[in-house]
């Protein structure tokens, strides 16, 4: 199969598409596990473009594409900048830390607990999606 | 006269007026420079300064409320439009006027005065003008025409001066009209604004302020240690969920509800808000869903007895219910959950006071069977030997007992504790004593199925108790014996030694030593507490289970037994993850770097007290805590580990060690 893309776009449920790099995308367990060519599992994504593949892996693998259908476009942009601000400051010391706006923080804190959740079990997933 | 005088000055086209005054004797030239001069001077003066040389305002034109702004407002625009002469002349042609009047009514100089502080009228901003009508006065002020300042004028004219005090003046903030006193403060355009206004902006340059302020020395250090202690590292940045909750914390006043957020989220933010102390009655809703199966405050110490009252009516469901600090519930509180909460299983209440014996005997008749873990810590009245026994009658199905600093309790609730069928995690700490046949027999006949057993502060338990704990329990994983000056290293021996239990995940053996100040070493010979010979013993039995290990306060632990255990080359302990070395005083920089590289999984050291730990080089996904000698804070340097792929990296052995010497 040829090299990885560099890049990955994320798409939130209102239809922005954020273009990011595959390594800063990567900071999240469950993209990660999306883009990777060797999983394969139930696609969760959602159930239009679920396909349960047998040699391919997802097919976000395939096209190098997430959709988060309970992620907006707000919230999707914050996201992709934290992933930049994190891989910029990765070893850095007292980092300054990224301004969150209120607003915005509760439905981002959601997200991130979503992104970063270690376990890909269906059942998860599946809960993930219906809440 | 007026010749000589207007010799070096930009003549302006004459008035009618000013002409008409020229007949009467009054130079309007004349009243326009001592109007100069005593602007002048009030800006010398600084602002608000008192006003007793005696200026006054010129009471308007006979007009009042919005027409005075109307006309000021012109005035201020006309002023920055017309020529410098012609304003002049026009703020002469007003003084002039005035004068007439004052004239033409005859009043004598000190009622003018009075009549300047009780501001009739709409102060003309125009700052301090000269007493008219005074003939002495002028020909002084004549002298002062040679002190023309052309900047100053210019500055004068765009720049509009302070009313005096008894004016009034519109807000420049609210536009509303105030009478202008000593204390009124300047807005941000120059303005005077009103007392509500001025509050207001005092309140924010405060704020400021405060926000500005230089932090006291030192407390950028002790963040970080702080940081430390909790376990966030210091290294790049942190992480998303983290500051998503900072954020929440910080503003928690704004935060009106929480949403779909997952249970374990809930949880984290009220932990968050519980040690921020914001968990108040006004946030308490946050955390209230009706589909919640457990309720977690940790500190509940400002809700109110109807609040309590609340969490059980908006969450009739709860199983899980954890309350700390819970000062303020009150019996009819208690009544309420058990009416309520029929599901309830599990039950952890901190420092109840509030709550009655009896109250507490008829949670345990009403709970029964349905009870199965309870915890309670910091109760001082109430909770008596025969209540534990009645729990110990009617609650079956217990399977997990804390009871903490219960200051009632005593020989007769472990006896009664002794006979609770399913019992599994038992936690004790009494203030009464305990006699060791009790004890005894307690781990007589629960031991075989106990997991879990942490008994602190029993001070006279000896080994007879490490014996039975050795010959009954076969399926511990915890075990706590701590704050003891009984038992011996021997007996810890005995114990590790070819016990059938499984190895041990949590071993805590903290403070067990004899405090004599007579003998401050404790006796050598036979050393009281976990010593080399136990260590030693503990390791070989649980070491490869181990996850965590508090030894802190054995001071008979010797520098042999801790090298063998942690600095032989083939020591691997794969499971260690929490190790608090404090205050045994043999550890130093071998020892630790030892643990470092025999302990892969590690995540935190406590060193405190340990003075022959020196420089060290510190792994970077451990945090070293409590190091005497450390300054600057140790230096942490290793591999950095990515998230997802490759797992740990080694310990980069050739990195700086630094440290700051004491």
């Amino acid at each position: 199969m040829a090299t990885l893309s560099q890049f990955v776009t994320l798409v939130s449920s209102d239809d922005f598409s954020f273009i990011v790099l595959r390594s800063a995308a990567c900071l999240s367990g469950v993209i990660r596990r999306m883009l990777d060519p060797a999983c394969i599992i139930f696609s969760h994504a959602s159930l239009l473009y679920s396909v349960l593949t047998l040699t391919d892996g997802f097919v976000e693998a395939r096209t190098n594409t997430c959709h988060f259908e309970n992620i907006s476009g707000m919230v999707l942009e914050k996201v992709c900048e934290y992933m930049y601000y994190n891989e910029k400051h990765r070893d850095g010391k007292d980092v300054p830390d990224m301004d969150i706006p209120p607003e915005l923080c509760l439905e981002l804190l959601m997200a991130s607990d979503y992104l970063d959740s270690a376990c890909p079990s269906l059942l998860h997933m599946a809960l993930l999606t219906a809440a | 006269m007026s010749g000589r005088r207007n010799g070096n000055r930009i003549r302006g086209p004459q008035s009618a007026l000013t002409d008409f005054l020229a007949a009467n004797n009054i130079s309007a030239a004349q009243i326009r420079d001592d109007h100069e001069r005593r602007q002048r001077e009030a800006r010398n003066n600084g602002e608000g300064s008192s006003t007793a040389a005696g200026a006054e305002a010129t009471p308007a034109i006979g007009e009042d409320g919005a027409d005075e702004d109307v006309v000021e407002r012109d005035e201020e625009e006309e002023e920055r439009v017309r020529v410098e002469s012609k304003k002049r002349k026009r703020k002469g042609e007003v003084e002039a006027l005035e004068k007439i009047k004052k004239a033409k009514a005859g009043k004598g100089k000190g009622k003018e005065e009075k009549g300047k502080w009780k501001g009739k009228g709409k102060g003309k901003a125009q700052g301090k003008k000269g007493k008219k009508g005074d003939p002495d006065e002028d020909d002084d002020d004549g002298d002062s025409d040679d002190d023309f300042d052309p900047d100053d004028l210019g500055r004068d004219m765009y720049k509009k001066s302070r009313p005096l005090p008894g004016q009034f003046e519109h807000c420049e903030i609210c536009s509303k009209r105030f009478t202008v006193t000593p204390y009124n403060i300047e807005g941000p355009d120059g303005g005077l604004v009103c007392t509500p206004c001025g509050k207001e902006l005092k309140k924010d340059v405060k704020a400021e302020k405060k926000s500005a302020a230089k932090q006291p020395q030192g407390r950028k250090r002790r963040k970080l240690e702080s940081d430390r202690l909790d376990g966030l590292v210091n290294r790049g940045a942190k992480s998303l969920q983290q500051m998503c909750i900072e954020t929440v914390a910080k503003h928690h006043d704004d935060v009106e509800e929480l949403g779909d957020m997952p249970a374990p989220l809930v949880e984290r933010l009220s932990q968050i808000f519980s040690k921020q102390r914001v968990l108040k009655p006004k946030t308490l809703p946050l955390f209230l869903r009706p589909d919640l199966q457990s309720v977690v405050l940790h500190d509940a110490a400002y809700l109110e007895a109807d609040d309590y009252k609340q969490i059980f009516a908006v969450v009739p469901n709860v199983q899980k219910l954890v309350l700390g600090n819970t000062c303020q519930m009150k019996d009819e509180a208690m009544e309420y959950m058990l009416e309520r909460c029929l599901k309830l299983k599990h039950v952890q209440l901190y420092a109840s006071n509030l709550v009655s014996t009896e109250m507490w005997e008829k949670f345990f008749t009403v709970m029964g069977g349905r009870l199965e873990s309870l915890a309670l810590k910091w109760l001082d009245n109430a909770l008596e030997d025969e209540s534990v026994e009645i729990m110990a009658r009617e609650c079956r199905n217990v399977r997990r007992l804390k009871f903490k600093l219960c200051r009632r309790l005593g020989e007769r609730a472990v006896v009664a504790i002794a006979t609770l069928p399913k019992l599994q995690h038992l936690s004790l700490q009494l203030s009464r004593d305990v006699s060791n046949e009790a004890l005894i027999s307690l781990v007589e006949q629960r031991g075989p199925k106990l997991l879990t057993l942490s008994l602190e502060k029993f001070l006279d338990a000896d080994e007879t108790l490490l014996s039975a704990i050795h010959d009954h329990c076969r399926s511990l994983q915890k075990l706590r014996v701590s704050e003891n000056d009984t038992v011996t290293d021997a007996a810890f021996t005995s114990l590790f030694t070819a016990w059938p239990n499984p190895p041990l995940v949590f071993a805590d053996f903290n403070a067990t030593r004899d405090i004599d100040n007579n003998n401050s070493d404790g006796p050598l010979e036979d050393p009281i507490g976990l010593g080399s010979a136990g260590f030693t013993a503990l390791m070989a039995h649980s070491g490869q289970a181990l996850k965590h290990l508090d030894i802190s306060s054995c001071r008979h632990i010797d520098i042999v037994a801790l090298s063998e255990a942690f600095c032989s080359p083939d020591a691997v302990y794969p499971a260690l993850e929490y190790i608090n070395v404090s205050f045994c005083s043999r550890v130093d920089t071998e020892v630790v770097e030892g643990i470092f590289k025999a302990c892969p999984a590690l995540k935190k050291l406590v060193a405190f007290g340990c003075f022959d730990v020196g420089a060290v080089r510190v792994p970077g996904s451990v945090v070293l805590i409590g190091v005497p000698r450390a300054r600057e804070g140790i230096e942490q340097f290793g591999g950095y580990f990515d998230g997802g792929g490759e797992g740990m990296q080694g310990l980069e052995i050739g990195g700086m060690a630094v440290e700051v010497s004491a």
